[in-house]
C-alpha cells in the first residue's frame, strides 16, 4: 500500500492501517531508542510514546519528508528528553551512593575492547553520541540526522567528526585493532 | 595523506567494531502495541469524557491552589481574587477541584506510608510496583498541568514522580538496597512530610486557597 494512502486510513481511524503503519517503522524506531538508552525497559517505553504521539498528531504530518523522517524525529526528542530525567534519576541514585560510601574506588581500567569502546560511547557528550549512534550504527545519513535533530548536516557531520576524535583518542591504546 | 588514511581505517574499523554497542533484541512488536493501544485508549477516554478533563484540570488547579497557599507565605492571605479555583464560579466546579486532588495525594501519601511500613516489616508487596505505575501517570498528568508551574509545586511532583519510578522498576527479587535507595531519597527530600503538608487537614470538602 502506498504510504499516502496508509496515512490517509489512519487519519480516517482505521485500527488495520493504524497496525501496519506501526509494522512498518517500529523496528526502527525500537532499535534507535535502545541503541540509545541501552537499557530495554526505556526503549520500550519510548517507543510507545512516539507511536502514540505520532498517531495523535498525524494530523500535523504535511509530508514535506518521509513518515519515517517525521517519526525519527519524535522518537530523538521522546528518548533524549527521557534520557534527561533518567540522568538526573541516576545522578540522585549516585549522590545517595555516595553519601552511603556504598561506592568503591575508581573505575579499574577494562581491558576488553567491547567493554571499553561501550564506556567510551556513554562517555561522549550527549549531541555528538546522538549522531554517531544515528551515523555509524544505525546508518541514518547526515540529512536524515539534520531533520530528526533539527540541526544544519554541516552541523551532523562536525560532530561526528568531534565524536569518532574522541573515541579514538579514548581508544588510543587499541590502535592495533585498526592500524594494521 | 597518511592521517587520512589512517582516519579511514579508524572510521572503517569503529563502524564494524560498534555494532555491539547497546545490540537490541528482537522488536517486541506485540507487547507494545497493546500498551500503545492501552495508552491511547486511557488518553482517549480523558479527551473525550468532559468530566474526565473537568477532574484532571481540576486536580491541577487546585493541587497549584493548596500548594500555593501551603507553601508561600505572601499569598496566604491574597485573598481570592487571583487563585483559579477562587475564580470557579459553580459549586459542582468545585466539588470536582477537591474530589479530584484529595484523591491523588491522598492516594499517593497511603501508598508511600504503606510502601513504607511494608519494608520496615520485612514484607514485599509485589502489587506496589503495579500500583507505582498508576500513580505515576497520574503524576505525569499534573507535570503537564499548569498546576506545575508552581517552582515548589513542580519539585514536589518531580520528587514523587522519582521515587513512583523506582518503586515502578522494583524487580520481584528486590534487594535490599535496591529499596534502601528508595527510602534514603524519600528521607532526603522529606517527600513525605511535603506531600502531607500539601494534603488538606480534615475530609472533604477541602479547604482551598482563597477558600473562606
Amino acid at each position: 500500500m502506498d504510504e499516502r494512502d496508509l496515512i490517509n486510513r489512519v487519519r480516517a481511524g482505521d485500527g488495520i492501517a493504524e497496525r501496519a503503519l506501526y509494522d512498518a517503522h517500529v523496528d526502527r524506531v525500537y532499535r534507535l531508542a535502545y541503541r540509545l538508552a541501552g537499557d530495554d525497559a526505556l526503549a520500550q517505553d519510548f517507543t510507545q510514546e512516539t507511536f502514540i504521539r505520532a498517531f495523535e498528531k498525524l494530523d500535523t504530518f504535511r509530508g514535506d519528508s518521509a513518515l519515517s523522517t517525521w517519526l525519527h524525529a519524535i522518537t530523538t526528542t521522546v528518548v533524549l528528553n527521557g534520557l534527561r530525567k533518567v540522568k538526573r534519576f541516576h545522578k540522585r541514585e549516585a549522590d545517595l551512593e555516595a553519601a552511603d560510601g556504598v561506592t568503591g574506588g575508581p573505575r579499574q581500567a577494562e581491558p576488553d575492547l567491547k567493554v571499553r569502546l561501550r564506556q567510551a560511547i556513554d562517555a561522549l557528550p550527549q549531541g555528538y553520541r546522538t549522531v554517531f549512534v544515528m551515523h555509524d550504527i544505525e546508518g541514518f545519513t547526515h540529512e536524515e540526522i539534520g531533520v530528526a535533530l533539527g540541526v544544519e548536516t554541516g552541523t551532523s557531520k562536525a560532530q561526528l567528526s568531534r565524536a569518532r576524535a574522541k573515541l579514538r583518542e579514548s581508544l588510543a591504546d587499541f590502535a592495533g585493532e585498526w592500524v594494521t | 595523506m597518511m592521517f587520512d588514511h589512517d582516519e579511514d581505517k579508524f572510521a572503517e574499523w569503529l563502524q564494524h567494531a560498534a555494532k555491539t554497542y547497546h545490540d537490541p533484541r528482537p522488536t517486541p512488536r506485540d507487547e507494545m502495541w497493546t500498551r500503545i493501544e492501552a495508552g491511547r485508549a486511557a488518553r482517549r477516554v480523558i479527551a473525550l469524557r468532559p468530566w474526565a478533563r473537568w477532574t484532571l484540570a481540576a486536580a491541577a488547579v487546585l493541587v497549584l491552589g493548596i500548594g500555593i497557599g501551603r507553601w508561600t507565605a505572601q499569598q496566604r492571605n491574597g485573598g481570592p481574587a487571583g487563585t483559579p479555583v477562587a475564580s470557579a464560579d459553580t459549586a459542582n466546579r468545585d466539588l470536582l477541584y477537591q474530589v479530584a486532588a484529595t484523591q491523588y495525594l491522598s492516594r499517593t501519601e497511603t501508598f508511600l506510608t504503606g510502601f513504607r511500613a511494608d519494608l520496615r516489616a520485612g514484607r514485599a508487596d509485589t502489587r506496589f510496583p503495579g500500583q507505582a505505575r498508576d500513580l505515576l501517570t497520574t503524576t505525569r498528568l499534573l507535570l503537564d498541568s499548569p498546576a506545575a508551574d508552581d517552582p515548589r509545586m513542580r519539585g514536589l511532583l518531580e520528587d514523587l514522580e522519582l521515587v513512583l519510578v523506582q518503586i515502578s522498576q522494583l524487580p520481584a527479587a528486590r534487594q535490599r538496597h535496591d529499596t534502601d535507595l528508595i527510602t534514603q531519597g524519600m528521607d532526603q527530600r522529606s517527600v513525605l512530610p511535603k506531600l502531607r503538608s500539601a494534603i488538606p487537614a480534615g475530609p472533604v470538602p477541602v479547604r482551598t486557597q482563597g477558600a473562606t
